[in-house]
């Protein structure tokens, strides 16, 4: 087990070196001067000059590279936005959790609409709920969350208000200037985003698990545990949810991973001031530091969710290990 | 139910209650959220959205757009500001920390201002010239690396401003503040210093404020409010300068930011009651709807000019438009109306000048039809050089928006005879591309100026003085040089009052009347709406928005 962890580290320090060197080549060559954004309108080429010898773009861009990684290993820094200057690691310390908020907020709640539609969906093929499941896949599968949030909003925020049209509060009270917050207010402000972005994982989970219950209700050892006299509740806990749901541990790991990483359209929509917010905003600046800082995170965390969701599995089911 | 349905029954319903749950938990939030109904003129927190943006500083040094600059106005005081007066009463300077405008000296380099006494800082502490003195450091000094402070070269506007600059000297050597008195050594005689000084880069800071190349997010100030909290991404917080003693309005209790909202659904809450107002504007979709719902300038809904102008270029350093009958042609060519309309409902005015109104010079004329295109007119003008134009590079950005402007003017291009080669550039490209000498393209659909300060200089000599072209990163991307022009330019910038009016009204005359560089063709609006307790909007021109502090809510 233990070299099987090792080997999985190894394979994660290598995709993280990976996607840093390609976010750095993507930026390098994107036909873009980050120093001329910064000197403004009406800039002499001393004064961009000057600006890029601040922001240390006049060095190769390997030089740039190292320098990002040794910032990086050796003082935890992810850099200074080009744009605003803070640094990147308060500004993904402040957003990361945000995000949180929502994606595991809404995997709560996906996962408590899609175990049990799923399972329901399975044991009765083609009745009302099983139909009833399907349509609710089809809408969550074609529907752009950017669609759902804003009909939400509309409806649940103005016009019968019930929620708020958008907006963010801080769980943990005493943060400098905000205008709300406490579990409460927090909770309050999340209902339509977690609704939202667990629309479409909902769905997706409950065609898998309905997928996945099925094909198990049909194995043979299923079969023989009925045949040996198991409870039926025995029988779909041990045998039939325990088994089915493997992929689901898999791909839930990874969903959540891929999530952290930038809940864009959600975040947009309702003003949450996370990742996904944070990097379309980098974007817009041709901020490179901060983009780059992004990946690092969300390339941190499907590595980390990867990597949990292999020692978990290893542990669950012994023959990954061979 | 049979055993197998228990199960998942069971954690159907969990969901279900968990959901109910946080919206039951909401809508008891809300009911204690509601705003008192109230009628007072001051008081209250006025919530502003920014749909789609946040400020990049609030350091009154390193801030420089346009939302930063009208978020700052309520906390500065400067020697030399405006007032908050909708109309021309609003584009006229006063002296506001000093008691009088300067004394300039005989050979007009040196421009003295004597600070009023008894001004503060929010922390009680008191405003000297020093105050005014640091704002230059500050805005100079290689320790904030501050590219904005040579944006208009102010290094060689003050005497000293290199060296200090390049770090060679402690203070900047053209600039002495005794007291309450302040010097200004100039290179050489400006007509646009005091003008420039109502930048807001040049408000009163506490001399002992630091350098920071990463910005200040609470500092004193001077004006009536102050910066009480700064969180970037999240918000900002204006609250009272409670030293404040001067007759500028502070209506509100306090501003509240709230940065990155989502445009339509920054409308719903301005509609719901639930924010104020939106720093970037309405979507230009709900325009329409929103005069005919609420009428125009009639409390809700508000369309205000700004200090911008938007034309298209033409490359006048290469064939075809280095013949002024082919730029002329143009002119004549493009259909205004059609352009606006792409832009939806309050988009803006018609122009065919660069000069905007309220600025000084501005004088309203016609060179070029504005009710739509004269396509014979055109032909007539254009003539044979038309025809054997070589093809039009049209470079345009990538943008919606953008395409449809360069597709409705390459519709008129052709339609006076013109080959066009169309060549959409990503944004992050396109000013690399269209401002360095030497370049290929020919026509640029996306072109424009907004004023720093409200002087025609900004316009005209920042715009069109071909001496000033450079290898790259040229405002002047028409490429523009012309000899006789440019020493009207001189000579207007010496002058000052009404003579100074007279003869940049004349230049911006000539500049379309004989030289047509370029097509110039709206004078954008911006557009407000604002809730329904919000009253008392005064509307800064030279803004393009509001003035924060004159607001009232509830």
């Amino acid at each position: 087990m233990a070299r099987f962890i090792v080997h999985r580290l190894l394979w994660a320090l290598f995709l993280f070196f990976v996607a840093t060197v390609v976010t750095y080549l993507i930026f390098w060559v994107i036909p873009t001067d980050p120093a001329a954004l910064a000197a403004g309108k009406s800039a002499t080429p001393a004064d961009i000059a000057r600006v890029r010898h601040f922001l240390h773009l006049d060095e190769p861009i390997w030089r740039q590279y190292l320098r990002f990684l040794w910032n990086l290993v050796g003082h935890g820094s992810l850099g200074t936005s080009f744009v605003n200057r803070q640094s990147v690691d308060a500004m993904i310390a402040k957003d990361a959790p945000v995000t949180a908020s929502l994606v595991f907020g809404a995997a709560i709640v996906w996962l408590t609409v899609s175990i049990p539609a799923g399972i329901l969906s399975a044991l009765h093929p083609r009745s009302i709920l099983d139909r009833f499941s399907m349509t609710f896949v089809l809408i969550g599968i074609s529907a752009h969350p950017v669609w759902i949030g804003l009909l939400l909003s509309y409806l649940f925020g103005y016009r019968l208000h019930l929620t708020p049209i958008a907006g963010y509060c801080n769980f943990f009270p005493g943060t400098v200037g905000a205008q709300c917050e406490g579990p409460v207010n927090w909770a309050y402000h999340l209902v339509l985003p977690w609704i939202t972005f667990m629309l479409l994982y909902a769905a997706l989970y409950v065609r898998l698990i309905r997928a996945n219950v099925m094909e198990t209700m049909n194995e043979d050892y299923v079969r023989t545990a009925r045949a040996k006299g198991a409870s039926e509740a025995r029988v779909m806990v041990q045998h039939v949810l325990r088994n089915s749901l493997l992929p689901v541990v898999t791909i839930f790991g990874m969903d959540l991973g891929i999530a952290l990483g930038g809940a864009i359209f959600t975040e947009g929509v309702f003003n949450l001031p996370g990742i996904g917010h944070e990097i379309i905003a980098a974007y817009n600046g041709a901020d490179l530091p901060v983009i780059t800082g992004i990946v690092v995170f969300a390339t941190v965390c499907v590595i980390v969710f990867n990597l949990i969701v292999d020692v978990t599995y290893g542990f669950l089911d012994p023959r990954i290990r061979l | 139910m049979s055993k197998r349905q228990v199960l998942p029954a069971l954690l159907l319903v969990v969901g279900a209650a968990m959901v109910a749950a946080t919206v039951g938990v909401g809508v008891a939030g809300s009911a204690t959220k509601r705003v008192a109904a109230g009628h007072a003129l001051k008081g209250g927190t006025l919530k502003v959205n920014q749909a789609n943006a946040d400020f990049d500083y609030v350091d009154p040094q390193l801030a420089y757009r346009t939302d930063d600059w009208i978020m700052l106005f309520p906390t500065s005081m400067q020697l030399v500001s405006f007032r908050e007066k909708a109309g021309a009463a609003g584009s006229q300077l006063y002296p506001e920390a000093a008691s009088a405008f300067p004394s300039v000296s005989g050979d007009g380099k040196t421009y003295t201002f004597h600070v009023r006494p008894g001004l503060k800082f929010s922390d009680g502490s008191p405003v000297t010239a020093a105050s005014f003195q640091r704002s230059w450091e500050r805005i100079l000094s290689p320790k904030m690396g501050s590219p904005l402070g040579v944006n208009l070269d102010l290094q060689h506007v003050v005497a000293g401003g290199e060296d200090f600059l390049e770090g060679k000297t402690q203070h900047i050597s053209g600039i002495t503040a005794k007291g309450n008195t302040i010097s200004f050594r100039l290179v050489k005689p400006n007509a646009t210093f005091v003008s420039i000084l109502s930048m807001q880069w040049f408000t009163a800071i506490k001399a002992d404020t630091p350098y920071s190349s990463t910005g200040l997010n609470v500092y004193a100030a001077a004006g009536p409010y102050y910066i009480a909290s700064r969180d970037p991404g999240r918000s900002t917080v204006l609250k009272r300068n409670p030293y404040y003693k001067g007759d500028r309005p502070a209506n509100p209790d306090q501003i509240v930011f709230t940065p990155n909202v989502d445009t339509n659904q920054s409308l719903l809450q301005v509609k719901a009651g639930q924010s104020d107002v939106d720093l970037s504007y309405t979507p230009p979709t709900a325009n329409a709807d929103l005069a005919k719902q609420y009428g125009v300038n009639k409390g809700r809904f508000f369309v205000g000019s700004t200090s911008c102008v938007n034309y298209m270029a033409m490359n006048n350093a290469r064939a075809p438009f280095d013949n002024l009958n082919v730029r002329r042609a143009v002119n004549y060519a493009i259909d205004r109306p059609a352009q606006i309309r792409l832009l939806g409902a309050y988009a803006g005015r018609r122009t065919s000048q660069v000069l905007v109104p309220g600025i000084p010079g501005y004088k309203a004329f016609n060179a070029f039809p504005l009710k739509g295109a004269d396509i014979a007119k055109a032909k007539q003008v254009g003539g044979a050089a038309i025809t054997s134009a070589p093809t039009l590079n049209v470079v345009h950005t990538t943008s919606p928006a953008s395409t449809n402007r360069a597709q409705v003017a390459e519709f008129n291009l052709k339609q006076a005879g013109f080959k066009v080669n169309d060549q959409p550039t990503p944004a992050t490209n396109y000013y690399q591309v269209i401002q360095t000498r030497g370049t290929t393209y020919n026509f640029v659909t996306n072109g424009g100026w907004c004023a720093d300060y409200f002087d025609p200089f900004d316009y005209l000599n920042v715009l069109f003085d071909g001496r000033k072209l450079q290898p790259s990163h040229n405002n002047d991307y028409a490429y523009f040089n012309n000899a006789s022009f440019n020493k009207g330019l001189d000579h207007a910038a010496s002058l000052s009052g009404s003579a100074r009016a007279a003869a940049y009204a004349q230049l911006d005359h000539d500049l379309m009347a004989k030289y047509a560089p370029v097509v110039p063709y709206l004078l954008p609006t911006n557009d407000y709406f604002v809730s329904a307790r919000t009253k008392n909007w005064i509307y800064s021109s030279y803004f393009g928005g509001p003035y924060l502090n004159s607001l009232t809510v509830g």
